[in-house]
């Protein structure tokens, strides 16, 4: 007899909110659906009533977590509209930034993920080291996240030596989180053992389904717009495209723990060879007509449209975050799990903290329903 | 109160805040030592924080985990989202702030807040001194906190307020004076404010310990005289302002122009409706012909 499981909505993450609706029978998951909307706030329409500028600070709230990766793809794709050049150093500058970024959100991930699973000790240590990264973006932009660090013509604050030097720091100081997350994952880690196998997400479906960054490369797919399409300065900096074939939820969080080490590669290479010079050029006159941009965000490939009509406002602003993109990937995982995996399935894909940790059973024969822990299934 | 604990909620924010929560909870900021915990139930919470300003799908959740919340049923509003729907404000399915909806207790601007200042407000609440002995208890250099004026520098041009990416910047004028008013509970803290104004007099502080229980409140002012038109009187313009152009003009710009300064002041001091009348138009004509003359020579 199979029966209805409701996870949600309260699972506050990105800009989509879930509520997933799971058709269970003997534990087992044979169907899931997804009900968004819980986060909307209208923010393709907002776009349309402040200036270029102004936007900045609206795409950037999109997320609160990759904020940064936000203004990036919205400024070089009004960049391109305006015809306008960013300076060398600008370029460099802003791949420091994301890759900080990038940093500070897998170490989230990782930390919600430690959560998720109940491994309370993990938890603590990943997000109580994880703050040292907190404090380096806040020094180094004024906030510590929504850091409005990218501008429409480059980047806002300079990287000074004395920064750089900070930098650096926090990177060694980072390094034994990034080996102590590997340990997690290794032969006998306390994470392998609870998500190997988990959430399998065939190379092919991944595809289908239209999977974007770390869950598409944990399928064994190379793809990573950093390479793919080079934006910023990531063409003349050296790094990996991380990918691991199993699809599992292990390989997905290897792939991001691998990461972390690429993104420690990638900022030293860019403050060993940080050009001198400018850091922003003045915005333009946007001309008539159409942009496409794309960046690789922590969570995979982000893509902004914006069409102008040569006003200082955008006329359409279309956003397609990787999140979106993936969600659909979470339900292709979600079908043929056990119940009990399904948290973790879900964050697989992205944080979530608030997660009630609670699901309703509707028993569909008396169409009652009870409230039970997932732990429970 | 004794031992609080905490259920959260969010409802069409961006997260950033959530986040921050979260981050209260490492052993740094030793939350626990205060005697709070975070539970996974709003019947097993006493106190409520939310985040995000509600859209119509979370209002209905919003009314139901309040009713379930216990006495006292203390409800904590962290970040603008919360206070005031900041930049999301005219979004068409936002039906907060929260405090259109529910009561709200405690207000903690930001965007976010600082994970220090929720500790610090929650200490607050609970009436405990904490001792900020630590580092990150000081906000770096370069921070963008709540807004300070330096009101011998503000001209009372209004370009923060054009800029302002969120509306957090209201131009009020009166009789005989203009209130340039900051509300940090509806600010993004961008910093553009700051950037844009012509004489450095708005500028963002380290400070972030900004919780109150009156949002109101959180606000930062300043007051600039008005000038009335020179012909019909009308209010029109403050004076600073008009006093900073002439100098940018005759001293920085073009010093020739310095023996016309008294005439050029007459010309600004004439308000928009009564520079179109055509006795104006002619004699602004005319000493913009003797400007010309001067620089040519
Ligand atoms: S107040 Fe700022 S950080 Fe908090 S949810 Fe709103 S936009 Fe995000
Ligand atoms: S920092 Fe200044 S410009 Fe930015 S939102 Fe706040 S008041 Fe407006």
């Amino acid at each position: 007899m199979p029966e209805t499981v409701y996870i949600g909505p309260y699972r506050p993450q990105l800009v989509e909110p879930e509520r997933f609706e799971l058709l269970v029978e003997d534990g087992r998951i044979i169907d899931a659906r997804l009900e968004l909307g819980y986060m909307h706030r209208g923010i393709e329409k907002l776009f349309t009533t402040k200036t270029y500028m102004q936007n900045l600070a609206l795409a950037e709230r999109i997320c609160g977590i990759c904020s940064g990766i936000h203004t990036l793809c919205y400024a070089q794709t009004v960049e391109r509209l305006m015809g306008i050049e960013v300076p060398e150093r600008a370029k460099y500058l802003r791949c420091i930034y994301m890759e900080l970024e990038r940093l500070h959100s897998h170490y989230l991930w990782f930390g919600i993920l430690a959560h998720s699973l109940h491994e309370h000790e993990a938890f603590l240590k990943i997000m109580g080291e994880r703050e040292r990264i907190q404090d380096l973006l806040e020094y180094l932009t004024g906030n510590r996240i929504n850091y409005l660090i990218n501008t429409i013509g480059g980047v806002r604050r300079d990287i000074t030596p004395e920064k750089a030097e900070k930098i650096r720091k926090a990177l060694r100081e980072l390094k034994p989180l990034s080996d102590y997350i590997m340990s997690l994952l290794g032969d006998n880690g306390a994470f392998t053992k609870k998500i190997r196998g988990v959430g399998v997400l065939p190379r092919d479906k991944a595809l289908e389904v239209g999977a974007v960054g770390p869950t598409l490369r944990g399928s064994g797919i190379v793809s990573d717009i950093r390479k793919d399409d080079p934006y910023a300065a990531y063409d003349k900096l050296d790094f990996e495209i991380i990918v691991e074939k199993d699809g599992d939820v292990w390989a997905k969080a290897l792939v991001r723990a691998r990461e972390t080490y690429e993104s420690m590669k990638i900022i030293e290479q860019a403050l060993d060879n940080l050009p001198p010079g400018e850091i922003a050029v003045k915005p333009g006159e946007p001309k008539v007509g159409e942009e496409i941009g794309r960046t690789e965000a922590p969570r995979g490939e982000l893509v902004y449209y914006i069409r102008s009509n040569g006003t200082n406002i955008p006329e359409r602003v279309k956003v397609r975050t990787p999140s979106y993109a993936n969600n659909f990937a979470i339900l292709e995982m979600l079908r043929g799990e056990r119940l009990e995996n399904a948290r973790a399935v879900i964050e697989s894909i992205d944080p979530c903290f608030a997660c009630t940790d609670r699901v309703t059973i509707v028993d569909t024969k008396t169409g009652k329903r009870k409230i039970v822990s997932l732990k429970q299934g | 109160m004794g031992k609080i604990s905490v259920y959260r909620f969010l409802s069409a924010g961006c997260n950033g805040c959530d986040v921050q929560i979260l981050e209260c909870l490492v052993p740094r900021y030793r939350l626990a030592n205060l005697g709070v915990e975070v539970v996974e139930k709003p019947e097993e919470a006493n106190v409520l924080v939310l985040t995000g300003g509600v859209n119509v799908k979370g209002r209905e959740y919003l009314l139901k985990t309040y009713e379930a919340i216990k006495p006292p049923k203390i409800v904590v509003a962290v970040g603008n989202c919360a206070l005031t729907k900041e930049i999301f404000d005219k979004g068409y399915p936002m039906v907060g702030p929260p405090d259109q909806i529910i009561p709200v207790n405690y207000y903690i601007p930001g965007c976010p807040p600082r994970p220090q200042a929720i500790v610090k407000a929650i200490a607050d609440i609970l009436g405990v001194k904490i001792e900020e002995v630590e580092d990150y208890w000081q906000a770096p250099e370069g921070f963008r906190g709540k807004h300070e004026f330096d009101s011998e520098k503000c001209i009372g041009c209004g370009a923060c307020a054009q800029i302002c990416t969120a509306d957090a910047i209201d131009v009020i004028d009166g009789p005989d004076k203009r209130i340039i008013r900051v509300n940090y509970g509806h600010c993004s803290f961008c910093a553009f404010c700051q950037d844009e104004c012509p004489t450095q007099a708005l500028r963002l502080t380290r400070e972030y310990h900004l919780v109150t229980g009156d949002k109101e409140r959180a606000r930062v002012t300043n007051e600039v005289g008005l000038l009335s038109c020179a012909i019909c009187g009308g209010v029109f313009f403050p004076e600073k302002q008009i006093d900073w152009a002439l100098k940018r003009i005759t001293l920085e710009k073009i010093p020739t122009y310095g023996e016309f300064s008294g005439e050029i002041l007459d010309a600004m001091k004439v308000c928009t409706k009564c520079r179109r009348n055509i006795g104006n138009i002619r004699k602004a004509k005319g000493l913009l012909s003797k400007l010309s003359e001067k620089v040519r020579r």
